[in-house]
């Protein structure tokens, strides 16, 4: 398991502001965007359309008003975004993604997969209580967002997402510059610099970053390792009730194989799903044979096959935001689930997905001495 | 008149004695059907070969987990069964089923079909909160009254092709208040009358009641005037358009589940639709601002292009979003209107064409002239 | 078109017929969709049977053939020619392996035919999926790559090189001639080394079928024996790049010595007047073999052996020149004495032990040694050590020179990457077989001539240089044609999303990345077939051809029916 504390060597700079998280993360881009150092920035906002919020990529200053960068809900997920602006090349103008450290993380996955450019983007994080349920949010979205805004006032995360809860990563600085707001005092914010473009961002804006970490870092070791202990007695529980073919097909017994989880996860990238493909299409006559093996078959038949081979292909890079729970109509818990594998396949590699942007994936890399775990079982 | 087969059970037990006969005399190699799984009771279509499977299976229960349209199609799309098997579907499924099969993706061959006066089903979110079971009698008192349950699919509530014009035996349900302890079956043709003519059973003759079933439609006109009202008063202009989908997160589920989108890769996922960095900064000159990813209005306005002549208002759309966008109301209502420049109905016969591949001379007077 | 599928189950004498019920596979198979004939033959693989085969193919007018028989090792190829000459497309055709997997395993005849049954009905399950692939046709390359300039790439590409046969000859130094050039003479003969090397040099420059690369290192090396893509990299101030093709390459990167200063017990770099072997060559060559403050010595000792334990091997030429170097020493400096420390000589051959012989003599020791260490003395160096009774001992000299081991050059570790060949003993490049095989490697179209692939005297390194030409001029002929593999991997343009997972996975570096498209692509004339890619693609964009998912989904199904 990885702690969340980022790199030791991160520099600080503490800030003195009376404004509340958004607030200052706003200021801090109109103030960088006055300076020509970015020209736009990519961020969730609240959208007139349908009162919604959604990732806006930002040019006209006078938008950053309606910026809420610590949205209630996770409509697209970030790297998504970030990853339609730049996979089909760099982006000609400086900008800067503010997005929650999962996101983060998934936008290095992608650009580890070719999927999205990073050259002129800044990433952004801050300290991330956690975000609701859409289902819940949309059963009255104006009390949700009050509701929301004082929970992550208070440190509550009961009311999110269920892998925001068991989530021991909500502080994990993956991109270049983090807000912290864990310990610290009254009116103050850390802002913390992990790469040498967050530097020069910092520098630029003449913040110096002699500020001291520790409280923040001693904070956060603290939420994580509690959220670690309530995160394994979660995932022991799950286990048991998920565990084994049997009761993993009664688990999703009522998928309806909608592949929604697929496609609003970040890191299923495929134009044209594996399960979706002519592979997976039949004749009448194999399917009438594997009927009469087994007396009847579920048909479509390829539910499981589904969840496991997406788990097969993905769980390495899966940085557990959640997004395919949300989007399940049936309400599996498909997050907890693939969450609670990616722990233990990106754990056989020493791996944790999106941490580090030089990191390559454990899929591409050889070492003659690995797994041994996997190869001498028999022995 | 039509020959029909009256087995003295309620209705879903009827339909199970008709299938376990099937399946038993060899009349058919398999039966699709939707069936408890699972030990929680989930309820999924299944392909059943053996009759102790039977079971399990649960025939016109309130709940569409996937649109049997679709379902049929993969199985004959690489080809018809040789070997005949017999589905119990909706009108809206078999409807679809047949769109489908005029655009070469499935076949009808060596399918029978059993079908029904359609109460409608329960949205699919009464089925993840396992809601489904506590309210069946209520469900099935209402089929066999006539009436309209409030917490059906929106779709089901305002929907007037109840009656399938297709299957080769239909289940009288609505308004016949003996439900619960008479089956009755429709044998529509010869077919029909040959697969269960030596089955235990009394023979009739006997129509659907027309009277009671016009009343019934004319309930559900009610309901559908209502709905298209509510939703014609939000989606006012392009304005309102974008509006109603601002919630929309671009997931393409309710393409995926709806029967009527076959394609393979869809155009709206495919490198054609993908935004080049140029369209970005043409963009954010113009606007400003870019909701990003993009293109989804873009995707909302095609996929309605693309659908609409042949959508048979299903509502498995609406039931996939997960933000509850009221999409079954849109696309029924857009279908309908785009349907009755053709005086077109999806599904009612395979051997009509697809207005879209018909050219004649005299056509379209209010939009040419 | 219909397909008409023939199906013959081969005896193989009583190999098969013995074991397995042949009549109840052939009955199993008959009422398969699409199979017109089934029979059984003696030996399918004779002259003949192929006959048979041929015949029965233009009997029946079949389109497809599944023979049920041995391995694919032995005689895939033997019947897909038979196909050829038919006039069925050869991958029309499957062979369902009944022996080595059947008859040959188990003594239970029911089982064994129970399995054949299976194999024999996928093969047909397959077959009917299969494609009708073209084979491709590529003229070979002659031309060749030689890597190192020393004796032994001189050699080649001298022997080599005509207006059929263009040689492309890279060095990484800025001249030809590698060690030679330090040797003022070469043993047994005492002729000069320097002058002759730079005799060839000249020849090599003269010859317009030869490109000479110096300052420059092989980049990459793609393809295969007798279509390789080669780029060269130049250390000149544009950094520029030489791309070419060639149809073999040879390695003749040469040696280096070991370095003493990993044995501080000769005390080398920390005393005066320690030198190497080959600092010895380049002071002789320069007139005059001085000390340090410009004395002449007049005891020298010279010290063989250096660094053979570490190594582990002896460097074959070490006691020779150091008997050569004896020559220098008493050409140069009358009355001189000289030392030789030893552990074994080596003086094999029929030149070699005159010349010792001829060396041995007044003031000329040779003194059998372990445990040396060498001190100072004042202006002199004191060598300790153990004599053959193994009584410590010491003896004060001047000089000292120290003969170390042989090794690989420094570039080794990354050509074997390159050029696809790995190391053996000593981290020399391996050969193919130490005696059957000793220039070849097991990459097909790369050899190894010279000290890169172990220590060895000059005349050996020409024997090895020309063994190299003789392999290259019999097999790479101007004309010949090469097939380059037909079952290769494609990557569907509309599916690929380029995340280059397959590039990351593909051992040839077949497959390169089209920027504009943003997609991978397969390089058709490299790609060997591996299917690693086709298996890391996670939306099976890549696909492998006589390998579909579907080819080998049908086969798979029927077989555990």
């Amino acid at each position: 398991m990885s702690k969340s504390e980022g790199n030791s060597k991160n520099k600080c700079a503490i800030i003195s502001s009376k404004l509340d998280t958004n607030e200052v993360i706003i200021d801090f881009l109109k103030k960088a965007m006055d300076k020509g150092i970015f020209d736009a920035v990519l961020m969730p906002l609240k959208v007139p359309a349908g009162d919604s919020f959604a990732y806006v990529l930002i040019k006209d200053k006078t938008l950053l008003k309606d910026g809420v960068p610590l949205s209630p809900i996770m409509s697209v997920q970030g790297a998504k975004a970030v990853s339609s602006v730049t996979r089909l090349g760099k982006a000609k103008m400086k900008i800067a993604a503010v997005m929650r450290p999962c996101e983060i993380r998934g936008t290095n996955e992608l650009s580890k997969l070719g999927q999205t450019n990073l050259e002129n983007i800044t990433l952004i994080s801050m300290d991330c209580p956690g975000v609701l349920p859409m289902s819940d949010f949309l059963i009255d979205p104006e009390k949700n967002i009050r509701i929301f805004n004082e929970a992550m006032q208070k440190g509550d995360d009961t009311i999110m997402r269920p892998v925001c809860q068991i989530c021991d990563k909500s502080s994990m600085v993956a991109g270049d510059l983090h807000i912290g707001i864990r310990g610290a005092k009254k009116d103050t914010f850390f802002m913390i610099s992990n790469s040498q473009k967050g530097n020069d961002v910092l520098d630029k804006l003449g913040i110096d970053l002699k500020g001291d970490i520790n409280s923040w870092q001693a904070k956060v070791k603290n939420i994580a390792d509690e959220k670690h202990k309530k995160r394994e007695k979660h995932l022991k529980e799950l286990k048991s009730k998920t565990g084994g073919l049997d009761n993993l097909a009664d688990t999703f017994s009522q998928c309806i194989n909608c592949h929604n989880c697929m496609r609003v996860c970040p890191v299923c990238y495929c134009r044209l799903c594996y399960f979706d493909s002519d592979k997976v299409k039949h004749p009448s006559e194999d399917y009438l044979k594997m009927a009469e093996r087994k007396g009847s078959i579920r048909f479509l038949p390829d539910t499981i096959l589904f969840q496991m081979g997406r788990m097969l292909h993905m769980s390495l890079s899966c940085v557990s935001c959640g997004a395919c729970e949300d989007a399940c109509p049936m309400s599996i818990p498909v997050a907890q689930i693939f969450s609670m594998i990616a722990d233990e396949t990106q754990g056989l590699f020493d791996y944790v997905s999106g941490r580090n942007i030089e990191e390559p994936i454990p899929l591409i890399t050889y070492k003659e001495d690995e797994l041994h775990d996997v190869e001498d079982a028999n022995d | 008149m039509t020959k029909a087969l009256k087995i003295n059970k309620n209705s879903e037990q009827g339909v199970l004695e008709v299938l376990k006969f099937l399946l038993e005399k060899g009349k058919v190699k398999g039966v699709f059907t939707l069936k408890k799984i699972g030990k929680d009771g989930a309820v999924a279509y299944s392909l059943i070969t053996k009759s102790d499977e039977l079971k399990d299976a649960v025939p016109f229960y309130p709940l569409m987990p996937v649109n049997a349209g679709k379902l049929l199609s993969r199985f004959t799309l690489r080809g018809s069964t040789t070997d005949p098997v017999i589905a119990v579907v909706r009108p809206c499924e078999l409807r679809a089923f047949i769109e489908l099969v005029k655009r070469d993706q499935g076949s009808l061959d060596n399918i029978f079909f059993i079908s029904s006066t359609c109460g409608g089903v329960y949205p699919l979110k009464m089925a993840a909160d396992k809601k489904i079971e506590e309210n069946l009698s209520k469900y099935w008192d209402a089929v066999s009254k006539g009436e309209i349950l409030t917490d059906l699919r929106s779709a089901c509530k305002g929907c007037e092709e109840f009656i399938p014009y297709t299957s080769d035996m239909t289940v009288d349900l609505i308004a016949k208040n003996d439900i619960d302890k008479q089956c009755v079956i429709l044998l529509n043709n010869e077919k029909a009358e040959k697969l269960v003519e030596d089955i235990k059973g009394g023979f009739l003759a006997r129509e659907l009641d027309k009277g009671k079933l016009d009343k019934f439609c004319g309930k559900r006109e009610a309901e559908k005037k209502k709905l298209f009202n509510e939703i014609e008063a939000k989606v006012k202009g392009l304005d309102g358009f974008i509006d109603i989908f601002g919630k929309c997160i671009g997931c393409h589920g309710c393409s995926k589940v709806c029967p009527i989108c076959y394609c393979k890769l869809c155009e709206f996922e495919s490198p054609d639709s993908e935004y080049k960095p140029s369209n970005y900064e043409t963009d954010l000159e113009k606007r400003g601002g870019l909701r990003v990813p993009p293109g989804i209005t873009y995707f909302q306005i095609g996929r309605l292009d693309h659908v609409t002549i042949s959508c048979v208002g299903c509502g498995a759309c609406e039931d996939v979003c997960p933000v509850d966008i009221p999409l079954s109301s849109i696309y029924k209502k857009v279908g309908e209107s785009v349907q009755k420049l053709f005086d077109y109905v999806p599904g009612k016969d395979v051997e009509e064409e697809i207005p879209l591949l018909t050219f004649e001379k005299e056509e379209l007077s209010e939009f040419e002239d | 078109m219909e397909m008409k599928i023939g199906v013959y189950i081969c005896e193989c004498g009583p190999n098969i017929a013995d074991k397995v019920d042949i009549a109840k596979v052939i009955n199993a198979v008959s009422s398969i969709d699409g199979v017109v004939v089934a029979e059984r033959y003696k030996l399918l693989c004779s002259a003949e049977g192929k006959r048979f085969l041929k015949e029965e193919i233009k009997k029946h007018a079949l389109t497809h053939l599944v023979v049920a028989a041995c391995s694919p090792k032995q005689h895939e190829q033997t019947f897909m020619e038979v196909c050829e000459k038919a006039g069925i497309n050869p991958y029309l055709f499957q062979l369902a392996n009944i022996r080595e997997q059947c008859a040959w395993i188990t003594e239970d005849k029911d089982e064994a035919t129970e399995k054949a049954i299976r194999l024999t009905r996928a093969a047909i399950k397959r077959v009917c999926h299969h494609s009708p692939l073209e084979k491709k046709e590529l003229e070979c390359n002659t031309d060749v790559l030689v890597i190192g300039g020393g004796i032994a790439g001189i050699e080649t590409s001298l022997q080599l090189a005509s207006p059929d046969r263009k040689i492309y000859l890279v060095e990484k130094s800025s001249s030809l001639g590698g060690l030679l050039t330090n040797f003022d003479k070469t043993f047994p003969s005492m002729q000069s080394g320097s002058k002759s090397i730079q005799e060839k040099i000249q020849t090599v420059n003269n010859n317009a079928n030869i490109e000479v690369f110096t300052n420059s290192e092989v980049e990459e090396i793609l393809g295969f024996f007798g279509n390789f893509e080669v780029k060269v990299k130049k250390r000149d101030e544009e950094q520029s790049t030489a791309e070419f093709n060639v149809g073999a390459v040879v390695l003749a990167t040469g040696s280096t010595l070991f370095d003493p200063m990993q044995t501080p017990q000769y005390g080398y770099g920390d005393l005066d007047n320690i030198i190497t072997s080959l600092e010895f060559e380049n002071m002789n060559s320069s007139g005059k073999i001085t000390l340090k403050n410009g004395k002449t010595p007049n005891s020298v000792a010279i010290i063989h052996c250096v660094g053979r334990d570490k190594t582990g091997y002896c460097s074959e030429i070490c006691c020779m020149y150091s008997l050569k170097f004896v020559r220098y020493l008493k050409d140069k400096i009358s009355n001189v004495k000289v030392s030789n420390f030893y552990s074994d000589l080596c003086i094999p051959g029929k030149t070699y032990q005159k010349f010792y012989d001829q060396t041995k003599g007044k003031h000329v020791d040779f003194i059998r040694s372990t445990d040396i260490k060498i001190t100072k003395n004042g202006d002199k160096l004191n060598i300790e050590y153990k004599d053959e009774n193994g009584s410590k001992n010491n003896l004060v000299v001047d000089m000292a020179i120290l003969t170390p081991a042989m090794e690989p050059t420094s570039d080794t570790s990354r050509l074997t990457e390159v050029a696809g060949v790995s190391l053996g003993d000593g981290g020399f490049f391996a050969e193919e077989h130490q005696k059957l095989s000793p220039v070849s490697t097991t990459t097909e179209g790369v050899y190894i001539a010279g000290c890169a692939q172990g220590p060895k005297n000059i005349s050996d390194t020409l024997d090895q240089a020309n063994a190299v030409t003789g392999k290259i001029l019999s097999s790479l002929i101007p004309g010949r044609k090469i097939e380059p593999e037909v079952k290769i991997s494609q990557i569907s343009e509309s599916f690929c999303i380029g995340c280059k997972t397959c590039i990351n996975v593909c051992s040839y570096g077949a497959i390169t990345f089209d920027e504009a498209r943003k997609i991978s692509v397969v390089n058709e004339a490299i790609c060997r077939g591996c299917g690693n890619c086709v298996a890391a693609c996670p939306s099976g964009a890549a696909t492998l051809k006589h390998f579909t998912f579907n080819q080998i989904y049908k086969e798979l199904m029927e077989a555990v029916q």
